[in-house]
């Protein structure tokens, strides 16, 4: 996804619920709401991501969860899941606040290893997060928080490293846990 | 506007209820079923059972980003800040919900804005009043006197909990009576040791499981409804496609529609209720088509208020005419008064250090329960009525806070497990009714039906300031002896409305001149007017209110139709 290829809102109700949408408030939705309430494709102009950008955020969170005998958060789409949640969900400070801890790994992993985050092998990435976790705290907590809902709410996350029941089909309080027993995903 | 005499018949109903949720479901099915031709006139939009619930069987993963943030939400200003709205189900709310009105003091009012109103959205929770609340007003000289009592509700109760399907435990208290139950659910081990414990060390008190619209066991009179038992997914508030749990959709709406005498209209923002001085009698009702902004008059013999308290009580007020220049009924001065909610956001959590080789199945759409002590039998205390807590038990998952500088491998597998069991208590307080708690009409504010903006001037007092001591501490000092540890109490302030238990600003009494309801739910001086919904409350109790607006609503109507056979509406 390029800087400025446009991104489909998960918002997307039926033509004529908009309709109803629009008249309920009485008009007052701004343009870009009205558009994507339309389901029409939105510019995330508060903030943009770009490829690089992109990249760094995706192999930051699989730092954060990696691959184990289950997939990592790369596998599971975290980076798409990080940045709706900055891109479209977040004040200005904290978008500001986000972009500047990218550049700040950024500028972390070249004066160190001397190649960009991505770049790096799994022990230098670990060494860097690392460092973000002393030098970067609030940058390195908001990337992980995200991580860790953006992983086990995905599909991956719920239904692989963790267990998922769409229908359980009963209730009980009290049975015995199972050797190995995962957490429910919800 | 001037019709002929067939257009106005067309136009012209035996009874209209406006609103489709708890409370207009069941007037619609009982006006129905007693062979009336009903007009139901619904703001919202439509929402068709099972088919409509596009959310219900998503994993989380199938979710909007806003709704997979959960408790993070309040973190991101962008996102829904509505715990509410928050979860999931933000297709059901009305848009701008949180925002359409005025706040003269902090107020909270969560509209929907389908077909079943909160029915569908509702906490399930299920609770019968006693004589202790319904008495409490006369005894302690506070608002005006219950013009009923248990005795008077009682068998209304018992008819609506069968139809509608409550799963609890029989107590026998006296202060929460026991309803027509289908099985109480499981407790969690954490639960089970808790209940112990409380009941233990503290004589008097009892932990339950929650008492919940949800069918534990759907019976034959529920099968045969089209509903079925409890899948036990705990996403009820996205609609439920089994009919596991009670709206409007799943049980009163359906029966409603067999009898071939409902007319269902949603889109229909009811402005005002029109008032025929000579006879006394409202006549119909002035709708807008919230699409296509067209006015239409509809008449009936009879009309029902369901509209959701703060909603009836609104349209009331805009009914003005010369004989009700304040709005219709309100010789008394109370109509927008005494606005009443539960408060809460109190109490506290902890963790069990035990039942480690023990877990779960299944999600229960329930907590516990334990019922008012306070001011119960000898208990005196310094402020007057009550408090339950629910909340309940569990395990920690994914979610839990591990070492917050923890990441990798190390961290992935921890939160891949159970953690520890734990257990919490929210406290939901009684509010008295005070006349100075208030909603009126910004009439300089119209909204583009024609609505005035309704503002709110209302926050709890004394006593439920000196309650809330109780409600913090009582909660940490009992789980803190039942042997939960790292007890944490918490106040998060209470804003008024934020429980969605609002009620009370069309109270019913036993004068005219200080209430605008007498005992059927019926308007003093117009009375083929009927408000069965939160608005009539006359005081709050302190449990969740909505299982005594259905029983009022079906009451309201079966005497509706004995006056009207009688001929005297």
């Amino acid at each position: 996804m390029s800087a400025t290829q446009p991104r489909t809102n998960p918002f997307i109700p039926r033509r004529e619920a908009l309709q109803r949408l629009a008249l309920l408030v009485g008009g007052t939705l701004s343009l870009p709401v009205q558009a994507a309430l339309r389901g029409e494709v939105i510019h995330a102009t508060a903030n943009r991501f770009s490829a690089e950008q992109q990249t760094l955020i995706a192999d930051l969170a699989d730092v954060i969860i990696p691959t184990t005998d289950t997939p990592g958060a790369k596998a599971a789409g975290v980076g798409d899941f990080i940045e709706y949640v900055i891109g479209h969900c977040s004040a200005a400070s904290q978008q500001e606040a986000f972009q500047q801890g990218l550049k700040q790994t950024d500028i972390l992993s070249r004066s160190t290893f001397g190649k960009s985050f991505s770049a790096l092998t799994q022990p230098q990435q670990t060494e860097i997060v690392t460092q973000l976790t002393q030098q970067q705290k609030p940058f390195f907590l908001t990337l992980r928080e995200l991580t860790i809902v953006g992983y086990f709410t995905s599909e991956t996350g719920a239904t692989k490293a963790l267990d998922y029941v769409s229908i359980p089909g009963r209730f009980q309080g009290d049975i015995p846990m199972k050797a190995g027993q995962k957490t429910w995903a919800v | 506007m001037l019709l002929t005499i067939d257009a106005k018949k067309e136009m012209t109903y035996d009874a209209i209820v406006i609103g489709s949720g708890v409370s207009g479901g069941w007037a619609a099915k009982e006006l129905t079923e007693k062979g009336l031709r009903v007009l139901m006139l619904e703001r919202g939009r439509p929402l068709e059972h099972i088919t409509g619930y596009e959310d219900a069987l998503k994993g989380p993963w199938q979710m909007p980003e806003t709704s997979r943030l959960g408790d993070l939400a309040p973190k991101y200003p962008q996102a829904p800040q509505d715990s509410t709205l928050a979860k999931s189900a933000q297709s059901y709310w009305m848009p701008g919900a949180d925002t359409s009105y005025r706040q003269d003091k902090p107020f909270r009012w969560l509209r929907p804005g389908i077909v079943g109103g909160k029915s569908i959205m509702w906490g399930r929770q299920s609770y019968r009043f006693s004589d202790i609340d319904f008495e409490a007003n006369a005894r302690e000289g506070v608002g005006v006197d219950w013009p009923i009592r248990y005795k008077d509700i009682a068998p209304w109760y018992s008819y609506v909990e069968k139809i509608a399907g409550i799963s609890g435990e029989k107590l026998g208290l006296p202060q929460l009576p026991d309803s027509e139950f289908l099985p109480p659910m499981d407790m969690f081990l954490v639960e089970k040791e808790v209940r112990k414990r409380i009941e233990k060390n503290f004589p008097g008190r009892i932990m339950t499981i929650g008492r919940t619209a949800n069918l534990s066991e759907a019976k034959k009179i529920q099968l045969d409804n089209g509903r079925s038992s409890c899948q036990y997914r705990n996403q009820c508030i996205r609609g439920c496609p089994y009919g596991g749990y009670f709206s409007t959709q799943s049980c009163t709406l359906p029966p409603a529609v067999k009898t071939g005498r409902l007319t269902l209209r949603p889109n229909s923002v009811v402005t005002e209720i029109m008032h025929d001085a000579q006879k006394q009698r409202a006549t119909g009702v002035r709708v807008v088509d919230s699409e296509t902004l067209e006015h239409r008059e509809y008449f009936a013999k009879v009309i029902f208020v369901c509209a959701s308290a703060m909603a009836s009580t609104a349209l009331l007020m805009n009914s003005v005419s010369d004989r009700y220049p304040n709005g219709m009924g309100n010789d008394s001065g109370q109509l927008g008064h005494n606005l009443m909610d539960h408060h809460f956001r109190i109490g506290a959590s902890g963790v069990w250090e035990g039942g480690e080789d023990r877990y779960f199945y299944g999600r229960r759409a329930n907590g516990i329960y334990i019922p008012r002590y306070r001011n119960i039998g000898t208990d005196k205390r310094d402020y007057l009525r009550g408090f339950g807590y629910q909340g309940g038990g569990g395990r920690q998952g994914w979610q839990r806070s591990v070492a917050e500088l923890s990441f990798g491998a190390s961290l992935k597998e921890e939160l891949t497990h159970p953690g520890l069991w734990t257990m919490g208590l929210i406290g939901f307080g009684e509010q008295l009714p005070e006349y100075r708690n208030r909603m009126y009409l910004d009439k300089t504010q119209l909204d583009k039906w024609g609505m005035p903006t309704v503002a709110f001037d209302a926050e709890i007092g004394e006593n439920e300031r000196k309650m809330r001591k109780d409600m913090l501490n009582d909660a940490q000092e009992m789980l803190e002896s039942a042997g939960i540890s790292n007890v944490k109490g918490y106040d998060q302030g209470s804003v008024v409305g934020g429980a969605v238990h609002e009620m009370g600003t069309a109270r019913m009494g036993r004068d005219p001149k200080t209430s605008v309801l007498n005992a059927h739910n019926q308007i003093h001086t117009v009375k083929n007017v009927f408000v069965p919904d939160g608005a009539c409350m006359t005081s709050s109790g302190c449990v969740n209110p909505s299982l005594t607006y259905m029983a009022l609503s079906a009451r309201a109507a079966d005497f509706a139709v004995r006056e009207l056979k009688a001929r005297r509406l």
